[in-house]
């Protein structure tokens, strides 16, 4: 089978045994890749209401059905689970080189499930299966134990881990991938913790066939220079994400001390210009001509990143403006496996609810040594961290606050401020993870080319939604959105894939099924319209600064694009599917 | 006269060299046994790149000793009929052993050495360091006397 390895692994870390099958075929026609072939197999292995750190719960690694070839930014790895900080279905995607070296090695999937006994490295070695005690890196931050796990096993060894926050099952714990690399939401490192399992090594020696690959090469290299490394793309590798905090920060949606303004000049030193000057070289993921990633110094600390979200939720929302101290939170977080985006939202409201009065945590805006300490304390789950590491829902609704939470199904939200861009409050509400701006993207042309008005709700349901759907489908191959391609785009390359012409409609039909499979999911799991909403306080007070300060959304307005966008969606009431839409669809699974 | 150079300072680590190597000799992306070869410590994010120096090394034809490896037209290349593996030598293949970069290897299938040919002419691993910002790996004019892998 062209494209596929057609195998997949399954490893029962309580049992201590790896076996071999084949790929379901009919899922592979069905949902192709990457993030469709993590939702069907998620559908069958994880059965309603299950704990998700439970040893039952299964850990999906699935890289696309690029992985390995030559298709541009397809190397990220897609990582599922049912997630210990949602409870929804999770996808989260990875950049770095394990992806297509686990289908060299010969897997288009690996499933991991059960606890082991004591802390484990499942070391893969072609079809060489290997569970190594891993007592000696137990404890390990993330760059440690890749040097370590490099030095023991080889340089050309690939590794996915999770650090010490990982170990502790904080709910955010996130995996790591080539160090800089994470797969960075919904709590893949507390899952990999509950399973004992500290890493996965692996490395491939096997091929990918492609049909004709001259023909394929020559295609891809024209894809290449007239899709990917075009104007419109070529931030990527001139400045990254970084170039972003300008254009957030001066469209009011960059959040500042959380979530409460915008617009300050907290941002001014942590632009694009301000990371050009620490900038050393450009780093690149497996198999990607771009290279928007930039590796940084500064104060003795060196890496890479952080990226845009990191930089707003991070930085100016709480109140830091100092870049030096902002790439070492960020470090400190790399390194102990803690999701960025969570860990600054949580740090954040700490320092509101302090500031104000409302509860002492001893950590005040912009207080860089307070600050410093967070991801520890958290990792840890020892002094504030005790209490922090619950979530921003928890530590809000204790004080008296649950609108001042800024999460959504739990997952705390990224750097858009939706009063600044009100196509995002859909965005959050509506996406299969929770508060995540990597389904749909409002911000885009309500912001960035501004070519839709970023105060109003009309139109946004349909927008969310053709957004939702053509990112399902990007995410099989699995497509980087620095590349952003069409469904146009996507039928080019799948023409390869399937040895015929492909129509645009098939490529948006797959993102459509796949969508719902998510949802069916979820239902199943129990969530309902009442978890399909953003905090309070972002939909009925107003920011007090930057460019949209004043505005407010309402909760009438934003339950008014709810319903469309179910009705849009051919979902009832209830934000069910219909078997009409399920039909027309062919998804293949039923509630 | 050329052959295929990485800078290691310019390059990012994305290995599209080696798929794009793979895929034109193998039919299939197969990295293990591209013709060139990218190292890179994702903790330091630094690369290191190998290439075949072709005419300005030699040292495998040189070593071989059945003959199966010679130099025409500036690219230095195996005959796979002459080529037994080296497999009577006890310390292994006699050219794996004389290449400094080690970028001639026993293919894992035949046991015959193969290495790089330049694509006969256009080598894709060139074509497929595709960004022209980044343009890491470069077919370089030999220059006599200055014989030596590009390091930082």
């Amino acid at each position: 089978m062209d494209f596929y390895t057609g195998k997949v692994l399954r490893i029962d870390l309580t049992a201590g045994t790896t076996r071999v099958e084949d790929l379901d075929a009919d899922y592979a026609r069905l949902y192709v890749g990457g993030k469709g072939l993590l939702f069907r197999y998620l559908w069958d292995e994880v059965a309603p209401g299950l704990d998700p750190l439970s040893p039952e719960s299964p850990l999906i690694l699935a890289p696309g059905v690029f992985a390995g070839t030559a298709v541009a930014t397809c190397s990220r790895l897609g990582v599922g689970f049912k997630s210990p900080q949602t409870g929804t279905i999770m996808d989260t995607y990875v950049g770095g080189s394990f992806g297509a070296e686990m289908r060299f090695a010969g897997y288009d999937l690996i499933i991991v499930t059960g606890a082991a006994p004591a802390p484990t490295v499942i070391n893969i070695r072609d079809d060489v299966v290997e569970l190594r005690d891993a007592a000696k890196y137990w404890g390990m931050t993330t760059g440690d134990l890749e040097a370590a796990l490099r030095e023991d096993l080889g340089v050309q060894t690939k590794i996915l881990s999770m650090g010490p926050a990982g170990e502790t099952m904080i709910p955010w714990a996130c995996i790591s991938v080539d160090h800089f690399h994470k797969a960075g939401r919904g709590g893949g490192g507390a899952a990999m913790g509950s399973k004992n399992l500290k890493a996965i090594a692996v490395r491939g020696t096997g091929s990918i066939s492609v049909g004709d690959a001259r023909e394929f090469l020559a295609d891809l290299h024209r894809m290449h220079g007239k899709y990917f490394l075009a104007p419109a793309h070529i931030w990527a590798w001139e400045e990254g994400t970084p170039v972003l905090v300008d254009v957030m920060n001066n469209g009011g949606t960059l959040p500042t001390y959380n979530f409460t303004t915008s617009g300050t000049d907290l941002a001014k030193g942590l632009n694009s210009e301000s990371f050009l000057k620490i900038r050393q070289r450009k780093r690149a993921c497996y198999q990607c001509v771009m290279a928007c990633r930039n590796f940084h110094s500064v104060d003795g600390v060196e890496g890479e990143g952080p990226e845009y979200e990191t930089i707003a939720i991070c930085g100016p929302n709480c109140g830091i403006g100092d870049i030096a101290a902002l790439v070492k939170y960020n470090a400190e977080c790399d390194e102990l496996g803690l999701d960025t985006v969570t860990t600054g939202v949580v740090t954040g409201l700490a320092m509101d609810l302090t500031e104000r009065g409302v509860h002492d945590f001893g950590l005040r805006f912009g207080d860089i040594d307070a600050y410093l300490e967070v991801p520890k304390l958290i990792a840890a789950r020892k002094g504030i961290g005790a209490e922090l590491c619950e979530g921003s829902r928890a530590v809000a609704t204790r004080y008296g606050e649950p609108g001042n939470a800024m999460q959504v199904k739990d997952l705390e939200l990224p750097g858009y401020d939706a009063r600044a861009t009100f196509g995002m409050s859909l965005a959050y509400a509506t996406s299969d993870r929770g508060g995540c701006h990597m389904r749909s993207y409002p911000a885009m042309d309500e912001i960035t080319t501004g070519t839709l008005p970023p105060d109003s709700l009309e139109g946004k349901a349909l927008y969310n939604i053709d957004g939702q759907n053509i990112s399902s489908v990007r995410w099989t191959g699995v497509f980087c959105d620095f590349w952003f391609p069409s469904a146009n785009e996507i039928a080019q390359v799948w023409r390869h894939l399937y040895r015929r012409k492909v129509a645009d409609e098939e490529v948006l039909l797959v993102g459509e099924r796949i969508w719902n499979l998510g949802r069916l999911f979820n239902v199943r799991e129990g969530f309902t319209p009442a978890d399909d909403s953003i905090p309070e306080f972002m939909l009925t007070r107003p920011l007090k600064g930057g460019v949209a300060a004043g505005k407010v959304i309402t909760v009438e307005r934003f339950k008014a694009a709810l319903g469309e966008y179910y009705k849009l969606r051919g979902w009832d009431e209830q934000g069910v599917p219909s078997e009409a839409k399920l039909e027309d669809l062919g998804v293949d699974v039923r509630l | 006269m050329s052959h295929v150079l990485i800078s290691n300072k310019r390059c990012t680590g994305c290995h599209m060299c080696e798929l794009a190597c793979s895929a034109w000799h193998e039919g299939a992306f197969r990295p293990s046994v591209a013709r060139l070869r990218v190292e890179v410590d994702p903790n330091a994010g630094r690369s290191r790149g190998y290439t075949c120096l072709q005419a300005a090394c030699k040292k495998c034809a040189a070593a071989c000793p059945t003959g199966a490896i010679t130099e025409s037209g500036g690219v230095v290349r195996v005959d796979a009929a002459l080529c037994d593996g080296c497999a009577d030598r006890p310390d292994g293949p006699a050219c794996v052993a004389a290449c400094p970069t080690k970028v001639i290897a026993l293919y894992p299938e035949t046991h015959k050495a193969f290495k790089c040919d330049l694509c006969d002419g256009e080598p894709q691993c060139v074509l497929f360091c595709q960004n022209p910002e980044v343009a890491a790996v470069t077919l370089k004019e030999e220059q006599p006397h200055r014989m030596r892998v590009e390091a930082d």
